[in-house]
């Protein structure tokens, strides 16, 4: 079942009372991010921790290849400093390490947002990336009253209500 | 409840949201107008003067230039460095705007890290034909080679700005189109034209909105932005190391890495202004772009201003009281009275006075001031790259080795290129792309409400 609304207040009554009624949500569209959604519909990213992850690793081994190309590959004395000039490493470990975290973080989104070239959209309104705010329910669900839902969402603010 | 008098309504006349999509990226579907197609053509020649510039610089040699061995960086370094200023001013607004929630910021992000990365990109082309032979550029890569293996110099500025660089131009490019994905979706899904439905839809990546895919796009912007946000100082502070590791009169100072920040920041901040005065005036999103937009940008140019100012003076205090006489020589000397006098007066001029017209209300209403001030900036700005560069190098510690320099014929065409290649992405950039961030823009309109019509909504 989907539901269209047309702003996000209607939304949020009627995804509030949805919930209320036990039911679970499959689906919302928006065309912005409504944190309250994100935060209702229960899921989480751990995007954020495993960015921290992958700056350590980037750090650890930028650095650790300066370290290995300077001292152990080939030492090489520049301007009378140690082989391993830390601290004028880590100019070249912040800037890496930052490209690093970049990257892998855009791949770790492209793989777990499914977002990637060459996709196709699995539309359900297209109006969703331009004015509507759709939210869809299973209704195959046990206990789905079809009838009562549809009032529901209508009395709501719903603009429109198909399945 | 976000409820500011210091600033207008971001978006004018109450637009509902389909109206906001369909307004921004009206240009893509309307006709492209006739001062489009002049504008291509003259960027493109710019472009092509370039091109045949760059062909004579690797074909016969760095001969072809005006640079000397007194003088071994001319117009390349001034440039790159010009061009590296104004790039900052994408993640300027992006991150730091972002960080302070400045909800302003939302109609002019897009353009300003558009801008940033075709800037980058220009930047990018002067140290690479400036290395003479450009096609062994590949050896600045620590890569293992048949030579020992022979490592790069990873203590040098020179490693440390070419690391820089490249990853602030794929860092900020990435940034920059994933903020778009969500906006090729909206023109994917509300276009009629097929061809037009088809491009975007594969430039949208399946984009569909739903929650899942807003919950990992907003941490992937809180990370990138996070993280990005070192970059806005590190960047430019690396360029500045360039010249402060080196020992020369007027470069061998500590205040170069912020004195180059706050520079590019200035730089960047006056180039957006530029576009986006030029954004609103050709394409009437005066609604978007309000003038209290303009007098924000203004607002935080006559601070920035006021740092410049007060950093030249330290400049020549430090030279003062330092008591070395090779950099009183250079600042008293050489740029305020000597040779590069005009050049060192029209930096102070144009950057540290001209802004302060922004004081008044009356010039910062004044769209077309406005203009004329954020391109006299960036001229300033051009001056104060040729004083570090050029002063410091004419007269250093021998006078037998002192030397003048002009830039050649062929310098000139290169850099006339780059403003060329600039103008042209500016060109496509307002033709193909949402020169706003629609879903950004949606996203704080709300906000625009009074508290008693979102009270009403929520009823």
């Amino acid at each position: 079942m989907v539901g269209v609304f047309d702003n996000e207040f209607d939304l949020i009554k009627a995804f509030d009372q949805v919930k209320a009624k036990g039911l679970k949500i499959d689906e919302v569209y928006t065309p912005y991010p409504i944190h309250y959604i994100l935060e209702g519909m229960g899921k989480k990213t751990h995007m954020t921790h495993a960015a921290f992850f992958f700056g350590v690793f980037g750090a650890l081994s930028v650095l650790g290849f300066m370290f290995y190309a300077s001292v152990i590959s080939w030492p090489l004395v520049f301007g009378g400093k140690p082989f391993n000039a830390f601290p004028s490493f880590m100019v070249v470990t912040i800037v890496a390490t930052i490209l690093v975290v970049t990257i892998m973080t855009l791949f770790t989104f492209s793989i777990r947002a499914k977002i990637f070239p060459g996709k196709t959209a699995k539309i359900v309104r297209p109006e969703a990336t331009d004015d509507k705010f759709v939210l869809v329910l299973k209704s195959d669900e046990p206990g789905f009253d079809k009838a009562e839902i549809e009032k529901l969402l209508k009395n709501n603010g719903a603009s429109d209500v198909s399945f | 409840m976000y409820n500011s008098n210091v600033r207008d309504k971001l978006i004018q006349g109450n637009k509902s949201l389909k109206q906001i999509s369909q307004e921004i990226i009206a240009p893509i579907h309307a006709k492209t107008p006739t001062w489009w197609y002049i504008a291509l053509l003259i960027s493109l020649s710019m472009f092509g003067w370039g091109l045949y510039c760059k062909y004579i610089t690797i074909s016969t040699g760095i001969g072809t230039w005006g640079v000397n061995n007194t003088v071994a960086w001319g117009w390349a370094i001034i440039n790159f460095v010009w061009w590296i200023g104004i790039g900052h001013a994408g993640t300027a607004f992006s991150i730091f705007l972002l960080v302070l929630r400045q909800k302003w910021r939302t109609s002019i992000n897009r353009a300003a890290e558009a801008m940033t990365v075709f800037a980058v990109g220009c930047a990018g082309l002067f140290p690479l034909l400036h290395m003479g032979r450009p096609w062994m550029f590949f050896f600045v890569f620590p890569y293992p080679n048949t030579r020992g293996p022979l490592w790069v110099n990873f203590n040098s500025p020179l490693f440390w700005d070419f690391v820089a660089i490249s990853a602030y131009l794929l860092i900020s490019a990435s940034f920059w189109y994933f903020g778009m994905v969500p906006d090729f979706a909206t023109i994917r899904d509300t276009t009629k034209s097929k061809i037009k439905k088809a491009v975007y839809a594969f430039f949208a990546f399946g984009w569909t909105g739903s929650s899942k895919e807003w919950l990992r796009f907003e941490a992937l912007s809180f990370v990138l932005g996070g993280i990005a946000a070192v970059l806005v100082v590190s960047v430019h502070s690396i360029v500045s190391t360039d010249f402060a590791a080196g020992v020369i009169p007027g470069w061998h100072t500590t205040i170069f890495p912020p004195f180059f920040v706050v520079g590019a920041i200035f730089s960047g901040f006056a180039m957006v202004l530029t576009l986006i005065t030029l954004m609103r005036k050709l394409y009437k999103m005066q609604d978007f772009i309000t003038d209290s937009h303009v007098d924000a940008i203004c607002r935080i140019l006559i601070f920035v201003s006021l740092i410049m100012g007060t950093s030249y003076l330290t400049e020549a205090f430090i030279a003062w009281y330092s008591g070395n006489e090779y950099d009183m020589f250079k600042m008293f000397h050489n740029q305020m009275t000597g040779d590069y006098s005009f050049e060192y007066w029209a930096m102070i001029v144009f950057n540290a006075l001209i802004p302060q017209l922004f004081w008044f209300k009356a010039v910062r209403r004044r769209l077309w001031v406005v203009f004329i001030i954020s391109i006299i900036i960036n001229v300033g700005m051009w001056y104060e790259r040729f004083n570090i560069v050029v002063a410091s190098l004419s007269k250093d510690y021998l006078p037998a080795n002192w030397a003048s320099y002009h830039p050649s014929i062929i310098e000139i065409g290169f850099f006339i290129g780059t403003l060329g290649m600039f103008s042209t992405g500016i060109l496509l950039f307002f033709r193909y792309i949402p020169m706003m961030a629609v879903s950004e823009i949606k996203g704080v309109s709300k906000y625009d409400m009074s508290v008693e019509e979102q009270e009403e909504l929520k009823m």
